[in-house]
């Protein structure tokens, strides 16, 4: 996959293999865990987090996903070569790649581990996760170098 | 935190000394979230200067954890709500 800055402010994603394209898919899917409510245990009873704030951060949290899943889905279905995060929907795109990396993390602790490589990783699917988190991680930065964020 | 892309300013303002506050916002360290993303969150939140915000990142990454607001419980439950949505372990704290 090769990814850049466009000349628009955005940035472009260009899938060349199979593989790509699968991995774009997994955003979503890796950004399973429920976050919101991860956060309403930070809180005390009385803040009544569980009532009021979780119910808006699902929402939003949702949003992220289903974004991100819907734009990789068209784009292949309809043989783009090319998907464009645009200062718009950037907010989105590192939503969902922060879900799916906090979500890996809580699975795999991958932050504990002190790994140089993904060769350090003898079990196939945690080292397949720390492949899609250090890409994930990398489209972060990058949203954060070339497109505005917050 | 990660430590990618992350601007590292020395400063020396120095973080809310509003101690006779009764609530604290806090932030926890946490492995995922770019140190960068969390100074600009912190900035677009909280108002700071990008200097400040930068020195409180750096304390929640030095430390664990560091008080970035002090004041009502009220104020301090919409901040953190804000915290919560770009996804950053935060807490309200009754100061001592």
């Amino acid at each position: 996959m090769t990814l850049g800055p466009t000349v628009g402010g955005g940035l472009k994603l260009i899938p060349e293999e199979v593989q790509d394209w699968l991995v774009l898919l997994e955003i979503a899917a890796d950004a399973h865990q429920d976050l919101a409510s991860s956060f309403a245990k930070l809180m005390d009873e009385d803040a009544m987090w569980d009532e009021i704030v979780v119910p808006e951060l699902e929402t939003e949290f949702g949003a992220q996903k289903k974004h991100v899943l819907q734009v990789v889905r068209k784009a292949r279905r309809s043989n783009q070569e090319e998907i464009i995060i645009d200062v718009q929907d950037a907010d989105l795109w590192y939503g969902a790649l922060n879900q799916a990396r906090l979500s890996l993390e809580n699975q795999y602790r991958f932050g504990a581990m002190n790994l140089s490589s993904a060769n350090d990783i003898e079990e196939r699917e945690a080292r397949s996760a720390y492949l899609r988190n250090d890409f994930y991680l990398t489209l972060q930065s990058l949203i954060l170098r070339y497109i505005k964020v917050n | 935190m990660k430590a990618v892309d992350a601007p590292v300013h020395q400063s020396e303002t120095s973080t809310t000394s509003q101690t006779t506050q009764p609530w604290s916002v806090v932030i926890q360290d946490d492995p995922v979230n770019l140190m960068e993303y969390v100074s600009r969150v912190i900035t677009r939140v909280f108002g700071y200067s990008r200097e400040k915000a930068n020195e409180l990142m750096m304390l929640v990454h030095q430390q664990g954890k560091a008080i970035v607001w002090r004041g009502n419980r009220e104020e301090g439950e919409m901040y953190v709500s804000q915290l919560h949505s770009a996804q950053l372990q935060a807490r309200l704290e009754k100061s001592r």
